[in-house]
């Protein structure tokens, strides 16, 4: 007599599934022209509000520059997978070669950013970027893609950043989210670098995740709530947030390597930016350095903060 | 390693190797001190995010419950709890018992202390757990003394013990799931059961 067939069990949605992918990649045809819009209206009755309307300005160039910009070439394919083999990022900062494509985004940028209301100090430091020779130029850049400026050269450090920032998320959008793999701790998958702020994002697929947001490449990725992003610690994490005022920005301090990073609740303010926000939530640091955490994030317009 | 790189990265971006900021050094003198001025008044308040599992059922959903202290008393309350998205089981999702947790923690009949209702009393009223283990167990081996079958009627070694059940509950660890079946199987228990749902 034939055997009736094993019963199969099939699982019951009880509600909205989220399956968080490992990273997405940013998409720079909007990136920058939102992250604009989110200074400008951050800006509003801000104690910080002439920078902030200066880094709209700049976001905005940021945002210009791509205009039939050649297209960021994207890495080799065989380069792709031998680094995904070996758990590294596909465009790493280390290996970074810049092109005439970087060149060219550099100097569209600058002429662009020259144009944005600024100090004087501000048009200077642009001035003698137009005018710096290659080499110097190239030190510029290295110092930037290490997030190690020079204290003579902050103010350089900040338009440089802002231009590779343009350049990576070009790079990282050639780039497939799905082939990329997890590198190490608090590292961006694809170029290696450290997060600006982390969000917990109200996507469909992915609702209540949190999400780090790429100081470089601006890719996003998953990284475990109630984790400490910089030791991957899970002891002793707890959330700072300014009394009465934000809610939906708090610094997720870690008792084991006395560091923190804001992480912004995206679920409460679906317009929360993860650079915009970290500026603009500069408060919060000064809090939550008082209380004699550490800033474990990178942001080139809060450099030296 | 790559992590390492990244860790003496973010010690140089903290400002380990840089005088001034990027504020001051582009020229926009005093916004700094603007921001300090108005955070003066304000104090950092500390909430906590704590992972736990839904105690209600069997399936074990991963719950985030956030915590913060009261402004009455100082203690830590629990103010919201939601499905942990990084979770397996549930991956963020609650049934309506587990979104409802946040009511069955703060509640005010819920059950904190042993509690007794002695035969013919109306209300319940708080025991020590001495009392209350003692008085189990005294129970449990009258009932068991009475009516314990070590033979069958064939004259077969059974050890039955028929007239007490026992019902566990399912938020427990294997450990003591192993424990509660010894304790109870020695005993002689046959009506033995976990209740998935409780």
């Amino acid at each position: 007599m034939a055997q009736p067939a094993p019963p199969t069990f099939e699982p019951i949605g009880i509600g909205e599934e989220s399956r968080p992918p490992l990273a997405v990649t940013p998409n720079p045809a909007s990136l920058f022209r939102d992250r604009a819009e989110r200074f400008r209206a951050l800006a509003e009755g801000h104690q910080m509000k002439p920078y902030l309307l200066f880094l709209a300005g700049l976001s905005q160039a940021q945002h210009a520059t791509q205009g039939n910009l050649s297209p960021a070439a994207p890495p080799e394919a065989e380069d792709v997978r031998r680094a995904a083999e070996f758990g590294m990022p596909p465009i790493a900062r280390e290996r970074f070669e810049p092109d005439t494509a970087v060149a060219e985004t550099l100097d569209r940028f600058f002429d662009l950013a020259a144009a944005v209301e600024a100090p004087e100090a501000a048009s200077a430091a642009l001035a003698r970027l137009a005018s710096r020779d290659s080499d110097r130029r190239r030190e510029l850049l290295f110092a930037a893609l290490a997030d190690a400026p020079s204290a003579d050269a902050l103010s350089e450090h900040v338009f440089v950043s802002a231009a590779l920032q343009v350049h990576f998320a070009r790079l990282a959008a050639t780039l497939d989210a799905g082939k990329l793999v997890p590198v190490a701790d608090g590292a961006c998958p694809a170029c290696g670098g450290p997060p600006v702020t982390s969000s917990v994002v109200g996507w469909p697929s992915a609702h209540g995740a949190r999400f780090c947001a790429c100081s470089l490449c601006a890719t996003r990725w998953h990284v475990v709530r109630v984790k400490c992003v910089l030791c991957s610690s899970t002891k002793g994490i707890s959330y700072g947030e300014i009394e009465g005022v934000l809610d939906s920005i708090k610094a997720e301090t870690c008792t084991e390597c006395r560091g923190y990073l804001k992480i912004l609740y995206e679920v409460k303010g679906p317009s929360l930016d993860p650079v915009a926000d970290d500026v603009a939530s500069l408060g919060l640091d000064m809090l939550v350095r008082e209380a004699g955490w550490r800033r474990g994030s990178v942001n080139p317009y809060l450099v030296g903060f | 390693m790559l992590g390492e790189v990244s860790r003496r990265q973010f010690l140089k971006g903290a400002g380990a190797s840089v005088a001034g900021s990027a504020m001051g050094a582009l020229g926009f003198m005093g916004v700094e001190e603007a921001v300090a001025a108005s955070i003066r008044p304000f104090k950092l308040a500390n909430t906590t995010e704590t992972r736990n599992t839904c105690p209600y059922c069997s399936v074990g959903c991963g719950i985030i419950m956030y915590s913060e202290s009261s402004k009455a008393d100082g203690k830590r309350k629990i103010m919201h709890i939601e499905g942990d998205v990084d979770h397996p089981t549930n991956r963020g999702t609650l049934c309506p018992k587990g979104a409802a947790l946040l009511d069955f923690v703060n509640a005010p009949t819920r059950t904190k202390y042993p509690m007794h209702r002695a035969p013919g009393a109306k209300e319940f009223k708080r025991v020590s757990w001495e009392f209350a283990l003692d008085r189990i167990a005294q129970l449990m081996k009258e009932d068991r003394d009475r009516n314990f079958v070590a033979k069958n009627k064939d004259g077969v070694t059974v050890n039955r013990w028929t007239t007490t059940g026992f019902l566990a509950a399912s938020a427990t660890t294997n450990e003591t799931a192993f424990a509660t079946y010894k304790v109870v199987r020695s005993a002689g228990m046959l009506v033995f059961d976990n209740q998935a749902r409780v």
